[in-house]
């Protein structure tokens, strides 16, 4: 039970600057993510708020108070890693009853007992309490040492990529069990992952990271309809999102955005309304990148009103449904990816007609790669506010 | 054409120096596969269900207890390796650190003695399709995890083997390049039309690539169709929660007759739902199986809607979609929706489930009960 601050928090690593002034302000038990790629710095922000590293710039606060000379056995942190680090020779009860038997806490034995059965009924382990973990699968091994940090009511659960290492199956599963779980933790929870579908589910914010700095913070609505960049863009959403480089031109009634696609040049007229078009007008854009995520481009086999003529480079099932993919034919072989549903009789290098949905586009510097606007902004602006309110 | 006929493949491996005896002591059976020429197969089962083990006996690095295997129209039980004309592609890419990329790319022509003028020409020919060609002069250790699978995925295929082999070459790639990758490999096989076996445990790897898709659970062949068939038509209970992401809810149900009309109903929950007509022929009042339908087809009614009303257990933003779960007894019965609402823990919403897309399974053994024809 703790608020978490961060103030400009710097850690090296010889010449490699690992954290590069990072601020954070974790609320009383909020879920909070750092989400970001491998070498972000995500784990080291972690450990200097575990006690683990000391940070050579900066504040590590709880409630307020300045943790930066406390021992880490006296934050009263519990931390879940990645491998469970489980006693082999332990059973599951006593593999959790080991932190509170330490020489710090010194729990009588009736209360350990107590707080292991609580914490086996949210963790759905009660029946695997007299089993070693050699008999456990690793989803049962991860969910020990889940009920091992819980046991111990710390004041932050400190969570290295807890569902990194099970398989993608076991993974979406133990997250929503993680999100089932999550309502009746009653503690601050900081998390690390670079699953964006973690991220999304679980996080009641979540914090970009990259190189070492905060790249944006907000909730995951915020982050997935307003991205604060391209790279933001590109980590939200699978497939990722496709980025047109287009250029525009026009008068002053109507803008067009003119892009590559197989090779030829098309033109496709920019939404006039809901503060786009005004946007574009006010910073006198020349080039911008359109963003359009998968689901945003439609397809047609028989030409239409304001479908592009290109064609298939491959198509491909995920599942309940599947990927067109088309090349745009530019410099950069980019490509553009469309959602689609299975079963259909599409054949490589066929042609195909497509149509970007431009009421759902994001746009972005052509140079800077950073947010400009998107289509209904002010719309969206709104929903992140009446999520914050809650 | 068949490309390869697997034909009753056995493969057992001697435990006899091993003190514990091994229960399940065959780790291929009765293994019957035919692939058309051309075609591209995925060998696809969780972790020790034999998927490389059959793949290497094809490819000749292990040997067959019994049974026949023929590339082409060749039986090739008792030839050597180098000699049945087939490319190995493994998930470690394993290239000769001081040769370049030309050269490790050249490499196997070049010990085949293969004309110099002749590699020149294939590597030229091979290095765009996989888009190697900026790539050539650099050393393995300057390459990413996806440039080194290219090259190690060109080196198979530059000599024109009968049958290529796959084994699970994706999986030390991480999401992008692996989504990059797999767009690829398909354009690939489509392009050069190789008879392709491709081995791995990632459903959507196997569901995205192949044209059809061998699923093999502890040894023994469950199901071999198309993507489509494997999805839409599963033979058992594992095929139908092996393939699909979020899987298939599946859950025991007592089937009752009320007014003529039958109905699942599950234990703890006040869940019912019409059986769909075409089983009515195989099931009765108090039938007991299990019930199993994919999480797009459960759906959440509108407000005139007839559907149970249900408390939601969780609910998972993702973004591009989100997913719902509601507890039905002690299975949480998991819906996707893309619908824009934001739900909360604990909100009440009607559960439709499309009835007509429901499937029963043997409450025992697992096996699919189908209507009668």
């Amino acid at each position: 039970m703790a608020r978490i601050q961060l103030e400009n928090v710097k850690k090296a690593f010889g010449k490699v600057q690992a954290l590069d002034g990072i601020t954070i302000d974790v609320k009383d038990k909020e879920f909070f993510v750092l989400f970001g790629p491998a070498g972000a710095g995500k784990t080291t922000i972690l450990n200097c708020i575990a006690g683990i590293m000391m940070p050579e710039e900066g504040l590590v606060k709880f409630d307020g108070e300045i943790m930066n000379l406390t021992d880490s056995a006296h934050r009263n942190v519990a931390m879940v890693f990645e491998n469970y680090a489980l006693y082999p020779q332990m059973t599951v009860y006593d593999n959790m009853a080991s932190a509170l038997r330490s020489k710090l806490y010194k729990t009588d034995e009736a209360e350990i007992r107590e707080r292991i059965q609580w914490a086996a009924k949210i963790m759905k382990m009660e029946k695997l309490l007299e089993r070693l973990p050699s008999q456990l699968s690793n989803g049962q091994k991860q969910r020990v040492a889940m009920g091992r940090a819980l046991v111990r009511n710390p004041s932050v659960f400190l969570m290295d990529e807890p569902l990194a290492h099970l398989d993608a199956k076991l993974r979406n599963s133990m997250r929503t069990e993680l999100k089932e779980m999550q309502a009746n933790l009653g503690s601050t929870c900081i998390y690390v992952t670079h699953d964006f579908m973690e991220a999304m589910a679980l996080g009641d914010r979540i914090a970009i990271i990259k190189e070492g700095r905060i790249v944006q913070i907000g909730t995951g609505d915020e982050i997935y309809y307003m991205p604060c960049n391209e790279f933001t863009a590109q980590l939200m959403g699978d497939p990722e999102i496709n980025l047109i480089d287009a250029e525009i031109s026009g008068t002053e009634e109507a803008y067009t955005a003119k892009f590559s696609l197989n090779g030829e040049m098309v033109a496709c007229s920019l939404p006039q309304d809901s503060g786009v078009y005004a946007k574009i007008k006010e910073l006198g854009l020349k080039r911008v990148d359109i963003g359009i995520r998968p689901q945003h481009i439609k397809y047609s086999f028989e030409p239409q009103d304001g479908y592009f003529k290109t064609t298939v480079y491959s198509y491909e099932s995920i599942g309940n449904k599947s990927v067109i993919v088309t090349d745009c034919g530019d410099k950069n072989h980019s490509q553009l990816r469309m959602i689609a549903p299975n079963g259909l009789r599409v054949a490589i290098d066929n042609d195909i007609y497509i149509h970007l949905e431009m009421d759902h586009a994001i746009f972005f510097g052509s140079e800077t790669k950073d947010y400009i606007v998107r289509y209904d902004e002010a719309n969206y602006i709104a929903l992140a506010a009446a999520q914050e309110d809650e | 054409m068949a490309g390869l006929t697997l034909n009753h493949i056995y493969k057992r491996y001697d435990n006899s120096g091993k003190k514990k005896k091994v229960k399940n002591d065959f780790a291929v059976k009765d293994l019957n596969l035919v692939c058309e020429q051309g075609e591209f197969i995925a060998l696809l089962g969780p972790s020790g269900c034999g998927k490389t083990t059959t793949l290497r006996m094809i490819a000749g690095l292990e040997e067959i207890t019994d049974g026949e295997i023929y590339i082409g129209e060749r039986l090739v039980n008792n030839l050597h390796p180098k000699d049945r004309n087939i490319g190995l592609a493994f998930e470690d890419y394993a290239m000769y650190p001081p040769l370049n990329v030309y050269g490790n790319v050249a490499f196997n022509l070049r010990a085949k003695g293969v004309d110099k003028s002749e590699i020149d020409r294939r590597v030229r020919e091979i290095a765009p399709l996989m888009q190697i060609d900026d790539l050539l002069e650099k050393m393995p250790v300057k390459l990413s995890g996806g440039q080194k699978q290219r090259v190690n995925i060109a080196r198979a295929i530059i000599r024109e083997p009968e049958l290529l082999l796959m084994d699970e070459p994706l999986s030390h790639l991480d999401g992008k390049a692996r989504q990059a990758m797999r767009t690829e490999i398909k354009r690939l096989i489509n392009k050069i039309k190789c008879t392709t076996v491709y081995v791995t445990h990632d459903q959507l790897e196997a569901m995205s690539l192949a044209d059809k898709i061998a699923i093999i659970n502890f040894g023994v062949l469950q199901q071999f169709g198309t993507p489509t068939e494997v999805y839409d038509d599963p033979v058992n209970e594992f095929v139908a929660s092996f393939i699909g992401e979020p899987p298939m809810n599946i859950l025991e149900t007592t089937i009752i007759k009320k007014e003529g009309t039958f109905f699942f109903t599950f234990s703890n929950s006040n869940l019912e739902i019409a059986v769909p007509q075409r089983y009515y022929s195989v099931i009765s009042d108090g039938f007991r199986c299990k019930m199993g339908v994919r999480p797009m087809d459960v759906l959440i009614g509108g407000p005139d809607s007839q559907g149970t009303p249900e408390k939601i257990a969780t609910f998972e933003n993702l973004g591009d979609e989100r997913r719902i779960g509601i507890h039905v007894g002690d299975i949480l019965m998991m819906l996707i929706t893309e619908d824009e609402k934001r739900y909360k823990r604990g909100d009440i919403i009607k559960l439709e489930v499309r009835g007509e897309k429901t499937h029963l399974f043997d409450i025992t053994t697992g096996d699919r009960i189908r209507e009668k024809k």
